[in-house]
């Protein structure tokens, strides 16, 4: 047995390796990094003040805040409906459809930015179709502003979404809602009293995590409107490549406060949840 | 008087006919069993009473009413599943009152019933805990407590104990017979356990391939099998065609049959007036607690006998044992 213990400790090596090199060690140097000088010269707060104090920054975190916010908010609330109706097909069905899913959640990023760009942009292929009808779409929707970046974000968010409710619902136990309504439920009284509080903490885990997400994209959002929007992690990417110049010490500022953001958005679901399913705690 | 008819029940699923044009018929107060092995039917006729399932063909009475098209709610059947299907984000006292919120019961009397059946089942004291935090036992008494909560016409009881060890589910056998009888009320239950449905039952409908095998008491049905099925089906009856039985007992006289059924108890050490005397070789001996099994031979045939245990019991040197049987008890089956 202790034999047995030894080799599976050696097996593990290369993971706890792996997770050091690429996890830790990096965390490790971007803690460090915003608490030195310009240059890395020396201990100091001046780059968390430098966040605090420039309203710049703080609009980059309520802009990301509130586009995460909003992306994951629409995702889920389809998502919700969108995995139940596929929990209504057959089984082969239901594979294809998370299959499409699955790949629709990773494609994200630059081609999908072009993607959009080619088909909604200011010469894309609707917006020019919508024209030549009489419908100038360019009055009610611009791609590149607030409203197209949720478009885009929406767009990768609500697959992820899906995938990660779907297996939600084959934890509804058939039996339960038979009971319900032997006792006199109506369906919407056993989702409203039963099936919602039920699957209320994995829709809290994956807002989470879509939050996360979307907090944490870049390249969608740069590949779209370059610099000209002002999220938290355009702003840390142009400070780190320094468009004029290279300040890897407050980009790590910026990303650790970003981290925390994250941190504490999954604390304040971590209790909501718990206050909803007393069942858990 | 019949309380509850069923009236040539028939399904399909997928082409194939689960239910055959089934009746049956339930007197108030009755503890009614349907036995029978998976796939016999049983399951679906129960799901068919609460209305789960919609029959293809036939009628379904309860107390005088037609409710074939009646809604599962409307019904007033309960019913508790065997995997209990508890509300997992309930506690026990949310559970039970569940039904009568949606009957939108007044607070008070929902307070009153609730106590009632919690002390019923005895789970006094767990009111506030969680299904999870219960053991199979309590999560079952649970479940039932909820049906009968709500005062239903008709129990309707799905292999409820099947998933509980063997211990337990004698006690609550027991519990679940003590209770019926208490409240008077009209019960089906599910099994494909033969000596719960006998432990238990007023009445059996014994079920197979979709049909009715047999019906009867507990008693009629063990003491008079009517066909194989059955006698293989509810015990450890010797089912000997007819060249093995004038084989057994040297006599072809009078058995036409083709088959035939002895139970394992019916062989006697103790003559009997004009019975068969036997005697065969002891090919295995089994301690079974109470009850000493010989697996015997007499010329090529082989057969089981029990014995009551007794403890200075020495057939483990004996070579043979002489057995006597009453000629009632050869049993003929179609």
């Amino acid at each position: 047995m202790k034999r047995m213990n030894g080799m599976l400790l050696i097996s593990i090596i290369p993971f706890i390796i792996f997770v050091l090199l690429f996890l830790f060690v990096p965390l490790f140097f971007m803690l460090y990094s915003s608490f030195q000088e310009n240059g890395g010269t020396g201990f100091t707060f001046s780059q968390y003040m430098e966040v605090f104090r420039n309203t710049y920054y703080h609009q980059a975190f309520k802009n990301s805040m509130l586009i995460s916010f909003f992306s994951s908010l629409i995702a889920i609330t389809l998502a919700v409906f969108a995995a139940y109706s596929i929990t209504l097909f057959s089984k082969k069905v239901q594979d294809r459809i998370l299959v499409f899913a699955n790949l629709t959640a990773n494609f994200a990023g630059i081609p999908l930015a072009f993607a959009f760009i080619v088909i909604l942009g200011n010469s894309g292929l609707f917006t020019l179709l919508f024209k030549h009808f009489g419908w100038d779409l360019l009055n009610s929707f611009n791609l590149y502003s607030w409203s197209g970046l949720v478009l885009i974000y929406v767009y990768f968010q609500l697959p992820l979404a899906v995938m990660l409710i779907y297996p939600v619902y084959q934890g509804i136990q058939a039996q339960w809602k038979e009971a319900a309504a032997l006792l006199g439920a109506s369906p919407s009284q056993f989702w409203l009293k039963i099936g919602v509080p039920i699957i209320m903490p994995s829709i809290a885990g994956t807002f989470s995590i879509l939050f996360a997400n979307a907090m944490g994209a870049y390249a969608s959002a740069f590949a779209l409107t370059g610099s000209a929007y002002n999220l938290v992690t355009i702003r840390i990417g142009a400070i780190t490549t320094g468009d004029i110049f290279a300040r890897p010490e407050l980009g790590s500022a910026i990303a650790t406060l970003l981290g925390l953001t994250m941190v504490l958005a999954l604390l304040i679901n971590e209790w909501l949840t718990r206050r909803i399913r007393r069942d858990l705690s | 008087m019949s309380f509850l008819t069923i009236e040539k029940i028939k399904k399909s699923f997928n082409n194939e006919t689960v239910l055959h044009h089934l009746n049956l018929s339930i007197k108030e107060g009755e503890f009614v069993t349907l036995l029978g092995p998976s796939g016999c039917g049983k399951s679906t006729l129960l799901r068919t009473i609460a209305g789960l399932i919609h029959p293809d063909e036939g009628t379904i009475h309860i107390d005088g009413k037609n409710v074939t098209e009646v809604k599962p709610k409307d019904r007033q059947v309960g019913m508790v599943f065997q995997s209990y299907a508890l509300f997992p984000n309930m506690t026990v006292q949310e559970n039970i009152e569940f039904g009568l919120k949606m009957k939108k019961l007044d607070k008070e009397s929902i307070k009153q019933n609730v106590a009632r059946v919690i002390e019923l089942v005895e789970l006094t004291g767990k009111e506030r805990s969680y299904p999870r935090e219960l053991s199979g036992g309590q999560q079952q008494r649970v479940a039932l407590a909820r049906s009968l909560v709500t005062q239903p016409k008709v129990l309707l009881l799905d292999e409820p104990l099947s998933a509980l060890d063997a211990q337990i589910r004698k006690n609550l056998q027991k519990q679940l017979r003590s209770i019926q009888q208490e409240l008077n009320m009209t019960t089906i239950l599910v099994t494909h356990d033969q000596e719960e449905a006998m432990a238990v039952s007023d009445y059996i409908y014994i079920m197979n391939k979709g049909h009715i095998a047999q019906s009867g008491s507990p008693h009629e049905i063990y003491t008079r099998p009517a066909s194989e099925f059955v006698a293989r089906f509810i015990g450890n009856y010797n089912v000997l065609s007819r060249k093995e039985i004038s084989n057994l007992f040297n006599d072809d006289n009078g058995y036409t049959r083709d088959i035939y059924a002895i139970r394992p108890e019916a062989f006697s050490e103790a003559p009997v007036k004009d019975g068969y005397e036997i005697t065969g070789k002891i090919q295995k001996m089994t301690m079974l607690g109470n009850i000493t099994r010989y697996e015997l031979e007499v010329n090529n045939v082989c057969f089981i006998a029990d014995h009551l245990h007794k403890i200075e019991e020495d057939s483990q040197k004996r070579e043979t044992i002489t057995l006597y049987l009453n000629r009632k008890d050869v049993i003929s089956l179609t």
